[in-house]
């Protein structure tokens, strides 16, 4: 096993009781925060204006229209739509395993196996570079759960964990009390934002008509979920190889906006 | 190419092996790569020629071949093979491998097993899977991608199972999307690993090739979308018809993959034939020459 001497039978926990953690980690605090439905927990992870830098991710559409694949409207939504398919064949497998035991040694192994699964080094480096950020956004503003900074701090004193996005995001909604049904929706749902974010940004469509778009789309991703959820994680698969070697290049890409 | 493959499960692993279509180990017999053990049953096939290319090599080749020309439904063909510590092997087909249009609901699969000893290299040089739609096995036209379902699977483990390279890809046709759409013009799909210290050379060769290849083929259109739909035939807005990326993988990059999307076979052949020229050496033959 990968823990430390010691740390072998470590168990971070599942989503905190309510009144007990507050009373450990706020101690003269009001227990207002006890209160809290869910909610405002989990729009605030999908918000867009959460910092967790997944601006910075194209998810291979910027390599696509440098290659020609993208040259109407139709294309962008066909584009999105196999982005979508991708995303619940291969990543939210990881995201239900990662909700359903959100603990140190869950989320080590999934870890490792996304690691190797993720042969495309473009996505591969995004999905560390989101997971790190995604990490340590929640570890300072959900302190109701205070495994999430001791997980994190474990994990980088490892110094082999990569951070991959998909388990981090399935561990944290886990931690936070969210069904698995609802944290592989909603890792649909930041798929489809941040794809359609951008195309916004790379002009590919307006404000107005993106909101729009991404309506449409909304009910082929539930569609998409439906088919794709509740699997394990050795039936992850990928189904768009075109996308997955169009991503590939955008290390060649002389221009870019994007990171991948 | 070099594999390396270490199933998990005993018990699961015991009864494929007692299943297996066929079995081969290639060890040292006299400082050469030598086929100790060779056994196949029906459909499978082992031609094993008693050179190949360079005597100064030490390679052993293995052509595999299957009775029928090809795989139809409810075909399982199973390959175990063992390459020994310093030993080197090719595992190749002698023909495309064309897999018919399953009748009912079975579908066939091919599963290869591989275990690679230390300083050993195994080359798999497959030629292409063609799924044809129907049991004649002609393209009627406008059958591309015209089958409902397509798996491969290739698993890279290290010493103590630990995961490598987990790929597996599926192309099944569903009712939002359709394989043809996602492939667009794009006729093949190909990807080739190169793993093991023994490839470096060749590897980063591949790497600055492809970087070279693509950067050429990549650039912004000088419009947005139009609403009208696809431009007009023009050169410069063309889809690329050979698209190809190079990912490293594994700790301090010890291998690399390489994807392919092409229009045509023939293009990926030279791909192919000119990427690995350098395998030679290590070979005795240029793969896809």
């Amino acid at each position: 096993g990968r823990l430390a001497p010691g740390l072998r039978s470590f168990h971070v926990g599942g989503p905190p009781e309510a009144s007990t953690e507050a009373n450990v980690s706020h101690g003269k605090e009001k227990q207002a925060s006890v209160e809290l439905p869910l909610h405002w927990s989990e729009w605030q992870l999908l918000d867009s204006i959460l910092p967790t830098g997944g601006f910075a991710h194209s998810f291979g559409l910027e390599a696509a229209i440098q290659a020609r694949l993208i040259s109407s409207p139709d294309d962008l939504r066909t584009y999105v739509i196999h982005i979508l398919e991708n995303t619940g064949s291969l990543l939210l497998p990881f995201v239900c395993t990662a909700t359903t035991s959100p603990d140190l040694e869950t989320w080590h192994k999934l870890d490792r196996m996304l690691d190797a699964t993720l042969t495309n080094e473009v996505s591969r480096k995004a999905s560390t570079a989101q997971g790190s950020a995604l990490l340590r956004v929640a570890a300072s503003v959900f302190t109701e759960v205070p495994s999430l900074k001791k997980m994190r701090e474990i994990s980088l004193n490892f110094g082999d964990v990569a951070f991959h996005h998909a388990p981090l995001f399935g561990i944290i909604c886990g931690l936070l009390g969210l069904h698995r049904g609802t944290s592989q929706r909603a890792y649909m749902f930041i798929t489809l934002r941040d794809i359609i974010s951008a195309a916004t940004r790379l002009n590919l469509v307006g404000p107005l008509g993106a909101a729009v778009l991404q309506h449409q789309i909304a009910f082929v991703a539930e569609a998409m979920l439906k088919k794709w959820k509740d699997r394990a994680v050795e039936e992850a698969c990928q189904t768009s190889p075109l996308l997955d070697t169009v991503q590939g290049c955008h290390a060649y890409l002389f221009s870019r906006l994007f990171c991948s | 190419m070099a594999a390396h493959r270490h199933r998990e499960r005993e018990r699961e692993m015991e009864s494929k092996i007692e299943a297996a279509t066929g079995k081969l180990v290639v060890k040292k017999v006299g400082g050469k790569s030598t086929v100790t053990r060779c056994f196949s049953k029906y459909p499978l096939k082992f031609i094993i020629p008693n050179k190949v290319g360079s005597s100064e090599t030490d390679a052993v080749w293995v052509y595999t071949l299957t009775y029928g020309g090809g795989i139809v439904s409810g075909d399982s063909i199973s390959c175990e093979i063992t390459v020994a510590d310093a030993c080197t092997a090719v595992l190749t087909t002698q023909a495309s491998t064309k897999v018919y249009k399953s009748l009912g609901s079975k579908s066939s699969e091919q599963i290869l097993e591989a275990k690679i000893g230390s300083d050993a290299l195994l080359a798999v040089i497959p030629d292409p899977v063609t799924c044809f739609s129907t049991a004649s096995g002609r393209h009627e036209s406008g059958e591309k991608w015209d089958f409902e379902l397509y798996r491969s699977t290739n698993h890279i483990f290290l010493e103590g199972d630990q995961p490598l390279f987990l790929d597996s890809v599926l192309l099944e046709q569903g009712s939002i999307t359709n394989i043809a759409e996602r492939m667009q013009d794009y006729q093949v799909i190909a990807m080739v690993i190169l793993l093991g210290p023994k490839l470096k050379q060749i590897q980063i060769q591949v790497q600055e090739n492809v970087r070279r290849m693509m950067s050429e083929q990549l650039y912004l259109p000088s419009t947005g979308l139009r609403p009208h739909g696809k431009t007009q035939s023009d050169h410069f807005l063309a889809k690329p018809s050979f698209v190809v990326s190079c990912s490293a993988f594994g700790p301090k990059g010890i291998g690399i993959v390489v994807r392919i999307a092409a229009m045509t076979t023939e293009s990926v052949y030279r791909f192919l034939q000119h990427q690995l020229t350098g395998m030679e050496t290590l070979l005795g033959v240029s793969p896809y020459s």
